[in-house]
């Protein structure tokens, strides 16, 4: 007779309770890290491999590793911040995002002033300068540029050799080098953006290929969407996907290295960030180049896009001194070379270039022509306006007809009107 | 011993009328005392995960909470949503959402189990439809996503046959991006409505469809007159279910097309998802929300009333 060992129901219940507890005491952040530790937050969980690379600079200068989270869901992560930030249950530090989505936080006083950090920075040359006012609210910064990358073409060598075509120096060449692609029935410029935040990428782009001082007056709430400037970058917009210049808005970003590789594909404008999953899918130098896009206007101003992550310390931090000082540490040259060297993006410290090859041509681009630094329409506005005109563009991507353009513009400057009336309430 | 049982006993020994009523009203008492206390852990659990979130819900509806300040805004949050063209996108969309789950897969789930019911290879016919029905959600949307993308499968299907021809767009043009999620949603399914009909057509007692054919009811008057009433109890639960599935209907639309272009696609659930977290507008997004409650309560009520009513 087989004879079973009975566990009491108590016991088993009690078992659970205890268990549950314990995983509950675990999950929080309502306790401080461990000793030469402090706690991280971000939405990124590919990541850590570049947050431990940055620890053992860091380690050296602080005393302090980081210990990354990760809530890859970005509406998750944003909801995860605002919330445990007003209580004893945040990191020690999150990442966040530069311009108004940082001001949309900051003003709401869950963030400390990050003064002294930046001073030394600029101190010691670690940052530009310009770049200061982005990450600021009030007149005071409360995060430390965690990257920084440009908004540049990418482009597959193997369809660039095989059309004979050649790195673009102006517009003019630009729509020439596309039209060539479109016609040898490859994609001249992939695009995504059809249900998503991409649809702001060539929005951006036309504003400030025609006139980037508008386009900042435009993202500050001083112009209308409804201006001539507007709706001539819009039309151009328009017109280049009647010429056949753009891929399905509906395209799989993901492709792109594949395409790339085998030239089905030519060119696509998109973050340096993107580098690091050309490099992770096995891209090299001689697969993929990059040029910054020139100006469709000859006489507007050289400009170029640029996002930044925030690095911020919440105020109710465990180790609120010690996440200060890395933050206050995190652009020397030491910690960004390990960091650029695990993302392969241009760092936020102009004395750190990685040792990638596009982003090496791109760095000397970018120091050749010196192009005015415009903040991503991403956070270059409130959320809520920036989130709404996003679905708008979506729809016009599908949508590029060039009379649908005014159509557009008008909705987007009706949800400006709303939009910055509740966001200076 | 033997022991008496309590009629037996009773009506061996008179006990008197009132010491009767007595022990009578303090053996209910301890029955609802154990009654209520076998019943509280459940009542306690739907109290606090269901009905005081709820409550909650109705009350932040009435704020302008962006997570950080709150100030009361009465009846706001549902005006603005009434005004918003975007919101009447999505209430015609959830429409379209639960006539398309009412008409496909149930329909297709009923004709299905009654037509391969007593077919000699109608398991194996089964079985492929209700493969699909395993999948989750996500990784329907994800094979689906590969089909109907503009470079999808299924476009290369028509430039092959059919070279010059220019194809819509399955997944960016409204009502056809709606309509193409729906058919996917059917897909994955009319699996769920096969196995409930055919439980519901096990629970037939054969000697009511021998008598009817007996009788000369052969094929479709034997579907109409005699197999189809009693499929009805399963047929109420199969649509019941249907309805409410397909008024939060979300993870599909949400990996095909986020909502989109613009908000086109959006159905009530992704408008609540949107205003709440993306937009970090709770009080809006409670409203969206307290909406769909009193939506998917009304219709469920309503139908299962009408349904269930005792004959």
């Amino acid at each position: 007779m087989a004879v079973t060992a009975t566990i009491p129901r108590r016991t088993v219940l009690a078992g659970a309770a205890i268990a549950g507890l314990t995983g509950c005491a675990r999950g929080t952040e309502t306790r401080a890290a461990p000793p030469g530790v402090v706690t991280l937050n971000n939405d990124n969980a590919t990541w850590a491999p570049g947050y431990a690379a940055a620890s053992i600079p860091l380690h050296r200068q602080t005393g302090y590793r980081l210990s990354p989270r990760a809530v890859p869901n970005v509406s998750a992560y944003q909801q995860i911040v605002r919330m445990s930030a007003q209580t004893d249950s945040t990191t020690d530090l999150i990442k966040w995002w530069n311009g108004y989505r940082l001001q949309d936080i900051a003003r709401a006083g869950i963030l400390a002033d990050l003064t002294e950090a930046w001073d030394e920075a600029q101190r010691a040359g670690r940052v530009d300068p310009t770049l200061r006012a982005s990450f600021s609210y009030n007149g005071k910064p409360y995060a430390m540029p965690l990257y920084k990358s440009y908004y540049a073409v990418f482009y597959s060598k193997k369809a660039f050799a095989k059309h004979g075509v050649t790195p673009p120096r102006t517009w003019a060449e630009f729509i020439k080098a596309a039209t060539t692609f479109s016609k040898a029935g490859v994609v001249p410029i992939a695009a995504a953006g059809a249900s998503d935040w991409e649809s702001i990428i060539w929005f951006a782009q036309v504003l400030i290929g025609t006139d980037p001082g508008f386009y900042q007056r435009l993202t500050a709430g001083k112009a209308r969407y409804t201006d001539p400037t507007a709706i001539q970058a819009m039309s151009l917009w328009a017109h280049m996907y009647s010429a056949k210049l753009f891929s399905a808005p509906d395209y799989d970003a993901t492709g792109t290295p594949a395409h790339f590789k085998d030239g089905s594909v030519a060119m696509t404008l998109g973050g340096t960030w993107n580098t690091n999953a050309y490099t992770t899918a096995g891209l090299t130098d001689s697969d993929y180049g990059i040029f910054l896009l020139p100006q469709m206007r000859l006489s507007a101003p050289f400009a170029v896009v640029v996002e930044s992550g925030a690095l911020a310390v919440p105020i109710n931090a465990h180790k609120r001194k010690a996440a200060l000082s890395v933050a206050g540490a995190w652009l020397t040259d030491d910690v960004q070379r390990a960091w650029t060297g695990f993302l392969k993006d241009t760092s936020a410290n102009p004395a750190v270039v990685p040792n990638v090859s596009a982003i090496r041509d791109l760095h000397v681009q970018v120091a050749d022509r010196q192009p005015r630094e415009m903040t991503r329409y991403w956070e270059a506005s409130p959320p809520a306006l920036v989130e709404g005109n996003v679905n708008e563009l979506s729809a016009f991507m599908v949508n590029p007809h060039p009379e649908n353009v005014r159509p557009t513009l008008n909705r987007m400057q009706e949800r400006a009107d709303t939009e910055w009336k509740t966001w200076n309430s | 011993m033997e022991l008496m049982t309590a009629t037996e006993f009773r009506s061996t020994v008179r006990i008197p009328a009132m010491i009767r009523r007595k022990s009578l009203r303090r053996r209910d008492g301890r029955t609802t005392l154990a009654v209520g206390l076998f019943l509280l852990p459940a009542v306690a659990l739907v109290g606090v995960l269901l009905i005081a979130p709820f409550l909650d819900t109705i009350y932040r509806s009435f704020y302008n909470d962006n997570g950080f300040t709150r100030s009361w805004v009465g009846l706001h949050n549902y005006r603005t949503l009434v005004a918003d063209p975007a919101f009447g996108r999505s209430v015609l969309n959830t429409l379209m959402w639960v006539v398309g789950t009412l008409a496909l897969p149930v329909l297709l789930g009923l004709l299905l189990a009654v037509g391969t019911y007593s077919l000699r290879w109608g398991s194996i016919a089964r079985f492929s439809l209700i493969l699909p029905y395993a999948l989750s959600g996500s990784a329907t949307a994800v094979v689906w996503t590969f089909v109907l993308r503009s470079d999808g499968a299924l476009n290369d299907i028509i430039h092959t046959l059919a070279p010059g021809v220019t194809p819509p767009g399955w997944l960016t043009e409204w009502p056809l991006n709606t309509v193409m999620m729906i058919l996917a949603s059917t897909w994955q399914g009319t699996g769920a409505a096969v196995i409930l009909f055919m439980v519901g057509l096990q629970a037939i007692p054969p000697e009511t469809i021998e008598a009817a054919q007996l009788d000369g009811a052969l094929g479709r008057k034997l579907l109409w007159y005699v197999t189809l009433p009693q499929l009805r109890p399963i047929t109420v639960v199969v649509v019941g279910i249907s309805i409410v599935n397909s008024l939060k209907t979300f993870d599909m639309i949400w990996l095909l097309t986020q909502g989109g272009p613009g908000t086109e696609s959006e159905t009530l659930a992704l408008t609540m998802y949107r205003e709440t977290f993306t937009l970090s507008r709770y009080g809006a997004g409670a409203a969206v929300a307290v909406f769909l409650t009193v939506v998917v309560v009304a219709a469920s009520w309503i139908y299962l009333r009408r349904q269930l009513r005792t004959r």
